[in-house]
């Protein structure tokens, strides 16, 4: 019902049209000229014979305006104005008349020379070796902002260390755009482009190294006692990438220790130069090391390394005063007989009957460590008491304390 | 006969504005409320008829408090600025004040002198100090004082029946509503009702000339005669009361209040939290309690007999939770959402009338002659200076309470950070202040950035405020679990908010900023420091907001200033007539009914006498007690309780001074034994409970076990000591450990580290951040993620590496779906992960799923503190697929890795390890991570410890742990599909960046345990540097 009804509307619609169309032929173009350089003074003539007012509508990718004509005798012009006869493109026209329907379009060229050229490049940093890339998208346009026409040369120029060189492009759908693979050296690189004698500013891509490839690790310590208090640095040789650059500071490089005890001990350190270097304080009882390290997933030491550590303390002793309520460990010397530094842990257990009841944990001071046992705490009776340090265990069986 | 100026009245309103009016420059600032007020006022001043405000909780509307105070300091703010409106409104707001009291005395006793003896008495009332300068109340102190001006007219109205009353009285009724809208609410209850009762009274006594003669017969018959006059009345104002404010009474119906009530300390147990009994009880009262029983005795007297129940009801209901009658006669639901310090300050301003009466009868009364007759005049005179000096005593030190307990921080200079807000567009995220006080609001009413949190929390609207207890998130380390409970959240996903950027003015907040991955820019000028988290999304430009109806925005930006120019128009002339004394008034009917001050009744004073005795015995024994507990060497347990508490308020030299002194320990090596601790337990942990179990006693020496429980931002740590306390002389003395002797190996040693500085953007420009200066966004793996079920709760778990070349931030958010890609939950890793990734850095994660913690079983809120803790997300369907979106960010701060394990041992499940500070800082708080794998090397579970004590340079800490016996761990998904880096995906990258990845060095890391369901740990570190240097 509804679809008939349209249908007749539209019937009707085309034989008023029709009507019209036939009684008025007395609107015409006079210009003849159908492209225009943009920015340039476009002005639509058109022949009148008829006493109406008749307007102009403009419509291009800037949006649509309604003009008004300017008459002189039996001609009308319009004048476009340049906010619309700047931008490239169609520009679409078509006479507002009750009687006439007469439209068309014309082309708006730019302009031959660029004015600016916008140059865009990304990723800003990519990794050497030749398979990461980055891109440039160079874009040069007329004083009115109007890309170029098509197949406008465009040189892309690029420098990198020594190399410098310049390759011709030529717009392709308003752009140029290159894929600038990485040089196999790290380092910077420098991208500008031009057209037309008019050059971009530079933009730069950083070439970062690839990933690292297996290095050695050596170690340096000041003696192998296993005194708890001096510290064994681990360090790499220059770590480099398959390109033979130094990778980038700051990666993180693991060192993982074994010990004696099969338990997993860590530490790092981040590369300057290529160089990483980690610290770890010797272990206070005597140990063997194996030292592996690695950039995770990457790359690895070529070599672990095996590092023993020395008893520093062979024996101590001890002494029970007080009604043996007074445990004094020491003197505890080191390799050289030399007072242990201060800081060594000493602990000392106090069992009852086996039974663990109190253990406590000091650090010794000037070679000594001094224990008490209060005696409000743990009454008067048979103890036995462990000493431990450096891992040396003394058990002290059935004391006494009163 | 010609009325003579009063002079009293004259002199109270001149010493009450230059006491209060000086004064208030110095208190008004740092009271609760004042800065609350001057931001609405702000709002107002910037838009008048928009009620919207988008600056707190993601917006709120301003109808959810009466404007007129707000609206006055806005329009005044015009002529000198938010302060000078503010100090205005303040100075009329004391002058109605005075005036108000004088006019409501002389409508109570009809005779000026007294009248004019309660105005004096009213300026140095202490429930008024502390309401203006401790509270800065300032709409409730102008509600009360223009209903006690409209309670005259009232009288008037009711009893001569004048329709020019009946305005008038209307007229300030309805200024009161727009000053405050639960003044007249309850004025209408505990004031009008009475003196409607009173005015009853009065016309009895017209007609049989004695109030003793009143029978009940008669008070019924002018009862229903009055009826209608009283009807009308009371309907009058109620639609006044609805009308007034009709935008309120909407907005409170569309958003009723149906948050968690915030703790209150008016309705605590006066008698076990004596702070709040002295604040909410002791102060406002002041002298006046001296006084009760000469109250009870006038207000009992047969024309006050209403006065007097509403009197008494208003003292029962101000004790608060210290008897159970306030929360029976209030329903459980008022007596939790009301403050109810209010009914003091009611039952104070009540009494004032008879309070000037008594000091009249008592100066030169009755009362005098009879104490001089009885006593004699040294007596009296004694009496009259132990009165004055507890009056003068209670204004001055309710005046000095801000000064010695200040209630606020420190006053902040909010230009730097107002400054900061404007660069470079940083109001274009949302900020947090953390431990500003009040003064956020002072802060807010000057930027025009926007914040997730508030200060008025009524109107707070996000759930995860709503369903706690808690006030501000700004102040949340004082609200226990709740508070950093909520904090957490909005720091774990500040996406969600658009919370990019934190000012904090307390360093306790510190550790579970950087553990939540946010980092530290810079301190301001104000030494405020700046926090910012990397990856959050500015603001869009529109924002959501709940419209009102136009009419109701015309209404409310009219109505209030409309009520004070009808009231002053009404109103001008008798007050022009009564001021300027032109013209020959007609009394007021009231004045009919003045009491001859004659024969003060001897009981009253011997019961008063007693009174004062029994008061001084309670006082007596309370300070007693006080100084027994709190006493510090008096006993064994308050040496160590006073130790403590010394500790946790960092006032070393009183610790030093409950030192055994035979320990030979001087100041000065006490004091750099404190300075060379640090770490979460002794920088960032505030004492939550402390329980001593004496282990072995004798007279001389106490072995205390002493199990302590510290709240730090980041968990609740218990800890136990062993600790002596001696007696020498009479005083207890505690006995202290020694200290590690531990030596590190270098005097002097240095690092190279590498730096980064990142620019940002190289050219100054207002303009967005030109395309060469945008930083590519370092590229992540994610090496491993699984999905797993432990118990009824969920995580996403996995590893993941930095593979770029520059360092980086990471942010991880996980999004859980079930079959039907139905999205269930969504949250980033929280502490789980370390947010800072060097080039080729490796992290373990866990982002565990947390609802908003509470909001479905509002009762099992915890009683203590575990922040570690939290609510995992309650779902209805089971996810089985999850979304995993890493972020990265170039970032160059807390880039500390010197952190090394130099030590361990596993006995069975129990994990010992020692941690070893190889760099050049001091690590403050060590945190360790712990990855357990299972047989075939997969990532199954990961775990985390806060080492409590910080490691010094070169120096060596224990940690212990042990293995996490989850015995149900399950995974439900290891698809690795969805998982994006950038968002691009994941296995485009590792195929591109990382085809040939070397599995094994995984597997150096790996320990070996002996467990069930591990077969493997991993321990990974991370710390928090306090102090970078």
């Amino acid at each position: 019902m509804v679809l008939k009804r349209l249908n007749s509307i539209l019937v009707f619609c085309f034989v008023v049209n029709m009507l019209t169309a036939q009684k008025t032929n007395d609107i015409k173009l006079l210009t003849q000229k159908k492209e225009f350089i943009s920015g340039s003074a476009i002005q639509l003539s058109f022949k009148n014979t008829s006493e109406e007012q008749i307007k102009l509508i403009v419509k291009n990718s800037y949006g649509t305006r309604i003009l008004n004509a300017s008459q002189k005798e039996n001609t009308i012009n319009f004048i476009i104005p340049e906010y619309i006869s700047k931008v490239r493109g169609n520009l679409f026209w078509k006479i507002i008349s009750k009687s006439n329907q007469l439209s068309g379009s014309i082309k708006v060229l730019p302009r031959e020379k660029p004015k600016t050229i916008e140059t865009y490049l990304g990723p800003p940093s990519i990794i050497a070796g030749g398979k990461d890339f980055t891109m440039l998208v160079t874009i040069p346009t007329d004083k009115f902002d109007n890309p170029l026409k098509e197949k406008t040369p465009v040189n892309i120029k690029t420098q990198f260390l020594e190399n410098e060189s310049i390759s011709e492009e030529k717009t392709n759908n308003i752009i140029v755009y290159k894929n600038i693979f990485s040089p196999l050296k790290s380092g910077r690189m420098i991208i500008s482009s031009e057209s037309h004698q008019l050059n971009s500013t530079e933009i730069d891509a950083a070439i970062m190294p690839d990933n690292a490839i297996n290095y050695d690790i050596f170690y340096s310590q000041n003696h192998n006692y296993a005194d708890g208090n001096q510290i064994t640095s681990f360090y790499t040789s220059t770590i480099r990438d398959a390109h033979q650059n130094i990778i980038s500071d700051g990666t993180y490089v693991y060192f993982i220790v074994q010990n004696k005890n099969n338990k997993i001990l860590k530490t790092s350190g981040t590369t300057i130069n290529g160089v990483a270097t980690a610290k770890i304080i010797h272990p206070d009882k005597e140990d063997n090391w194996q030292i592996s390290s690695y950039i995770q997933g990457i790359a690895e030491s070529n070599k672990t390394l095996n590092l023993t550590f020395n008893k520093a303390v062979l024996d101590y002793n001890y002494e029970l005063l007080d009604h043996n309520r007074t445990i004094t460990v020491g003197p505890i010397k080191s390799f050289q007989n030399q007072m242990i530094p201060d800081g060594l842990e000493v602990s000392l257990t106090l069992l009852n009957e086996g039974k663990e009841i109190y253990k406590t944990l000091k650090t010794s001071r000037k070679g000594f460590v001094s224990f008490k046992i209060d005696k409000n705490i743990y009454p008067d009776g048979i103890y036995d008491i462990r000493i431990k340090s450096a891992g040396i265990t003394k058990e002290l069986q059935k004391i006494k304390l009163w | 006969m010609k009325e003579s100026t009063n002079k009293y009245l004259i002199s109270a309103v001149i010493l009450a504005l230059v006491f209060h009016g000086t004064t208030i420059f110095f208190t008004l600032e740092s009271t609760y409320d004042a800065l609350i007020h001057l931001f609405f006022a702000e709002h107002y001043s910037t838009s008048w008829f928009e009620p919207w405000n988008y600056k707190w909780y993601t917006g709120f509307t301003v109808t959810s408090y009466p404007p007129l105070v707000h609206q006055a300091i806005a329009a005044l703010s015009l002529i000198g600025g938010l302060k000078f409106g503010l100090f205005t409104v303040a100075l009329i707001s004391i002058t109605l004040f005075i005036t108000g009291v004088f006019r409501f005395s002389f409508l109570m006793t009809s005779n000026r002198k007294v009248a004019g003896y309660a105005a004096l008495l009213a300026v140095f009332s202490s429930s008024f100090l502390e309401t203006l300068h401790i509270f800065g109340q300032l709409p409730s102190i102008i509600g009360v004082s223009v209903l006690m001006h409209a309670l005259p007219e009232i009288y008037q109205w009711l009893k001569t029946g004048k329709i020019r009353y009946f305005f008038t009285s209307l007229s300030l009724i309805s200024v009161t509503v727009t000053s405050h809208h639960v003044t007249p609410i309850f004025g209408m209850l505990f004031f009008i009702f009475p003196l409607i009762g009173m005015v009853i009274l009065d016309i009895c006594y017209d007609e049989v000339q004695s109030y003793k003669k009143i029978k009940f017969g008669l008070f019924l018959k002018v009862f229903f005669r009055q009826l209608k006059r009283n009807l009308i009345f009371g309907f009058s104002s109620l639609f006044l009361i609805v009308f007034c404010i009709l935008p309120y009474w909407v907005n409170s119906k569309n958003n009723p209040i149906t948050q968690v009530p915030i703790p209150h300390g008016s309705r605590d147990n006066f008698l076990e939290i004596t702070s709040s009994g002295l604040v909410f009880f002791l102060i406002p009262w002041g002298v006046l309690l001296i006084l009760l029983p000469y109250f009870f005795y006038r207000y009992y007297s047969k024309r006050y007999l209403f006065f007097g129940l509403s009197f008494t009801m208003l003292v029962i209901l101000g004790t608060g939770g210290t008897t159970p009658i306030p929360r029976m006669i209030l329903g459980d639901n008022a007596f939790n959402i009301l403050t109810l310090d209010r009914f003091t300050l009611w039952a104070s301003i009540m009494v004032l009338p008879l309070f000037g009466e008594f000091a009249y009868r008592f100066v030169e009364g009755d009362i005098k002659s009879l104490i001089q007759r009885k006593f004699g005049a040294v007596y009296h005179r004694l009496a009259g200076g132990f009165l004055v000096a507890i009056f003068l005593f209670m204004a001055i030190f309710t005046m000095s309470l801000g000064h010695f307990r200040p209630s606020q921080p420190q006053k902040i200079k909010m230009l730097p950070i107002v400054n900061f807000l404007n660069q470079d567009q940083h109001f274009k995220w949302r900020f947090l202040t953390l431990g500003f006080g009040d003064q956020m609001a002072w802060l807010s009413a000057q930027t025009k950035a926007l914040t997730v949190d508030g200060n008025y929390h009524s109107a707070r609207r996000l759930p995860e405020l709503t369903t706690r207890p808690i006030e501000r998130l700004e102040n949340s380390k004082f609200k226990g679990v709740a508070g950093i409970g909520s904090l957490q959240q909005f720091l774990t996903v500040p996406e969600k908010y658009n919370l990019k950027y934190i000012f904090s003015n307390d360093k306790f907040y510190d550790p579970i900023l950087y553990f939540c991955g946010w980092q530290r820019l810079k301190p301001l000028e104000n030494g405020v420091m700046v926090w910012e988290k990397l990856n959050v999304p500015p603001l869009s430009s529109i924002l959501p907001k709940d419209n009102i109806a136009t009419w109701q925005k015309i209404m409310w930006g009219i109505i209030p200033f409309l009520t004070v120019i009808i009231a002053f128009l009404l109103n001008v002339q008798s007050i022009f007539i009564n001021g300027l004394k032109s013209k020959i008034v007609k009394k007021p009917d009231y004045f009919n009914y003045k009491v001859t001050y004659n024969n003060f009744p001897k009981l009253m004073l011997t019961i008063s006498h007693w009174w004062i005795f029994l008061l001084l015995i309670v006082f007596s024994y309370g300070g007693y007690i006080f100084y027994i507990k709190n006493d510090d060497q008096i006993s064994s347990n308050n040496v160590i309780k006073a130790y403590y508490d010394a500790i946790d308020f960092k006032e070393f030299e009183k610790g030093f001074s409950l030192i055994d002194p035979e320990q030979n320990i001087k100041l000065s090596q006490y004091m750099l034994e404190v300075s060379v601790t640090d770490g979460l337990l002794s920088s960032y942990a505030k004492l939550d409970a402390i329980k001593l179990k004496p282990i072995k006693k004798s007279n001389a020496k106490v072995i205390y076990e002493v199990k302590t429980k510290w709240i730090t931002p980041l968990e609740k740590i218990e800890n136990t000591e062993l600790i002596s306390v001696v007696k020498r002389k009479r005083k207890w003395y505690i006995q202290k450990n020694t200290l590690d002797t531990d030596l590190p190996p270098d005097q002097l040693y240095s690092i190279n580290k590498t730096a980064y500085f990142n620019q940002g953007r190289r050219r100054i420009t207002t303009e967005q951040t030109y395309h060469e200066d945008v930083l590519k966004q370092p590229v992540l793996e994610i090496i491993s993620a699984k999905l797993v079920k432990v118990n009824n709760s969920y995580a996403i778990i996995g590893e993941i590496q930095n593979i770029d070349n520059v360092p980086s931030d990471v942010v991880l958010k996980g999004t859980l779906y079930n079959d039907n890609n139905k999205e269930l939950a969504s949250y980033n890793a929280k502490y789980h992960m370390k947010h800072k990734l060097l080039p080729k850095e490796v992290s373990s994660f866990k982002i565990n799923f947390e609802g908003i913690a509470w909001s479905k079983t509002k009762d099992s809120i915890p009683k203590t503190f575990n922040p570690d803790e939290f609510t995992p997300v309650e779902f209805s369907e089971q996810p089985t697929k999850f979304n995993l979106q890493a972020a990265g960010n170039v970032s160059n701060s807390d880039l500390f890795k010197n952190i090394v394990l130099s030590d361990l041992e596993i006995q069975n499940e129990n994990v010992t390890g020692t941690l070893f500070n190889s760099g050049i800082q001091e690590i403050t708080v060590p945190q360790v991570l712990v990855s357990y794998y299972n047989d075939d090397k997969e990532i199954v579970w990961v775990d985390h410890i806060f080492v409590k004590d910080g490691i010094r340079q070169q120096r060596k800490r224990n940690f212990n742990f042990n293995i996490n016996k989850h015995q149900n761990i399950k995974i439900i998904s290891s698809d690795m599909k969805n998982c994006f880096v950038n968002g691009l995906p994941n296995s485009s990258i590792s195929d591109k960046m990382l085809p040939e990845r070397n599995l094994n060095h995984n597997y150096y890391n790996f320990q070996k345990v002996d467990m069930d369901n591990f077969k493997f740990l991993k321990i990974e570190m991370n710390s928090y540097i306090g102090n970078p240097n």
